[in-house]
């Protein structure tokens, strides 16, 4: 499908309040996660179904995120707004799309770079309105004019490339043929295993291994769906939360 | 006592977990990181009690240092700096360096835990019920993220901070030595280990087309003997040598071009 200029606008203007402090700081939370980002873009599309698809097979990939002393290991936002948007526009495979946000979400790490070193001029900018005692300058110091750097980054880029990519896109895999998109499908199928580890690693120590099976087997022999598994794991949290209390004699009432 | 005590009121405290909770990312940098908007969420509590320029100078500098912690379960700073900033302003003999090295002592520590709590346990637990609700194009998965995510982040935040006040430094000790937050930890563990393994059997998705010739008869090597060991046991297999190779200290990015390569090698032989 063409995607229109208003739509190209949207899109571009959602990935830029995923970052903003906007939304009660919850942008980084919500609109920031791919799931999230590509429902927004299949609504600006209209195709919400396959969007919330592509995004959630995008957020995969994303699952172990963690943002830690400012820095960015990869862009989940812009894999999840400009993934989906080229993935819809160009009308590719949801396993394809995910291959091709891998890239997407390593090019946005430029973007934040770029972020993070120029709003170091407006602490300076704070500094000055210290020396004078002025309240409301250190408060536009921290607001404006970062968010305006922010918006030129974050806006422009994505409003172009949603606008003119997807065509691009299509050529591209028209030209290269089945088997390339064959492979693409392939890689992306894999890909969600890295954000899992990940996240494994993140949070699970050695010993938990075990309930990683548990909800492995789960949804394997008895094709559970997620929220399924969700409960007999919250069963599983209480029961060790529970004897982990009376191994270390802690219990408190 | 000279004069009456000065004091926040309760509307300066929410304003100032407001001001927080909005901008403490808006001018996230590499020099100071969060300093910039520390400083800001101080400006109600400033206000409310240094009245003098050359205290609202000094107040705006002694927070415009380096700063930076998981912005949630970090509030319990903002909290106890406040009960603080009132103590010294009503002439409590508190200095600048004792203000910055209870900042500066608990933010690291504190961006651990809640790194591990928010970004690494809560979000990728409620992201997996999300996902797994959207995969089948069901909408109510991205609004049930929505919702959930939304109220327990705020609900964080919003304690963290109003206990930090409440409790002073006895916070700290009282949330995070009490072992609860240990214990929620591990049970979130648990949860997390047990949801993240339901995600691996649906969403990873790796096979093989290839068809083997014993003699006469020719077997599906996917559907004939790897299905009969173990429904998933590729993508299995391919999770569990994601997580050693990260164990083992490589990259994500290199990680991630491996499976490239295998991507391209394996479906240019045939073999997926």
């Amino acid at each position: 499908m063409q995607i229109s200029v208003f739509q190209a606008f949207l899109v571009a203007l959602f990935y830029y309040f995923a970052q903003s402090p906007w939304f009660i700081g919850l942008g980084y939370w919500i609109l920031y996660r791919p799931l999230i980002a590509g429902t927004v873009v299949g609504v600006i599309l209209g195709d919400p179904a396959k969007g919330a698809i592509i995004g959630a097979t995008i957020n995969l990939l994303y699952l172990g995120f963690i943002s830690a002393g400012g820095s960015l290991p990869g862009d989940p936002a812009l894999a999840g707004y400009l993934g989906t948007a080229l993935a819809i526009g160009s009308g590719i495979d949801v396993n394809a799309a995910l291959a091709l946000a891998v890239p997407i979400g390593l090019l946005g790490t430029v973007i934040w770079f770029g972020r993070m070193t120029l709003d170091s001029v407006f602490v300076h900018w704070a500094d000055r309105y210290a020396e004078d005692g002025n309240l409301s300058g250190v408060a536009f110091a921290n607001v404006v004019p970062p968010q305006i750097l922010l918006f030129v980054i974050s806006f422009f880029p994505v409003f172009v490339a949603a606008l003119y990519g997807p065509p691009a896109v299509k050529a591209v895999l028209d030209f290269l043929g089945a088997s390339v998109l064959h492979m693409l499908i392939v890689i992306g199928g894999m890909m969600p295993a890295v954000g899992i580890a990940l996240n494994l690693r993140a949070i699970a120590r050695p010993q938990m291994m075990p309930f990683f099976f548990l909800g492995f087997f789960l949804a394997v022999y008895f094709k559970l769906d997620v929220i399924a598994v969700g409960a007999f794991a919250l069963v599983m949290a209480f029961l060790v939360m529970q004897s982990s209390k009376e191994v270390l004699g802690n219990g408190r009432s | 006592m000279a004069g009456a005590r000065k004091q926040v009121t309760r509307g300066d405290l929410m304003k100032s977990w407001l001001l927080w909770t909005f901008f403490s990312h808006s001018c996230y940098n590499y020099e100071r990181l969060q300093a910039t908007a520390f400083a800001q969420s101080m400006i109600p509590i400033i206000r409310r009690l240094y009245t003098t320029k050359e205290e609202i100078v000094a107040a705006l500098k002694r927070h415009l240092v380096f700063f930076n912690t998981e912005p949630n379960v970090g509030d319990v700073i903002h909290g106890i700096t406040i009960a603080m900033e009132e103590e010294r302003a009503n002439d409590a003999p508190i200095s600048d360096e004792a203000i910055n090295s209870v900042k500066t002592g608990l933010m690291g520590p504190l961006a651990g835990i809640g790194d591990t709590v928010t970004q690494g346990t809560i979000t990728p637990i409620l992201l997996a019920f999300g996902i797994g609700m959207a995969k089948e194009g069901n909408l109510f998965g991205p609004f049930l993220y929505t919702v959930l995510e939304a109220v327990i982040v705020l609900g964080i935040a919003y304690f963290m901070f109003m206990s930090g006040y409440r409790l002073g430094k006895r916070a700290v000790e009282q949330i995070l030595e009490g072992g609860l937050i240990n214990n929620v930890v591990v049970g979130a563990g648990v949860m997390g280990a047990t949801v993240i393994g339901a995600l691996t059997g649906k969403f990873v998705s790796l096979s093989t087309p290839v068809i083997a010739t014993i003699g006469q008869t020719k077997v599906k090597v996917q559907a004939d003997v790897l299905d009969k060991i173990m429904p998933g046991l590729l993508p299995l297999l391919l999770t569990l040598g994601v997580l050693w190779l990260l164990r083992r200290g490589k990259s994500p990015v290199t990680v991630m071009l491996w499976i490239v390569v295998l991507g391209v090698v394996g479906s240019w032989i045939k073999l997926f």
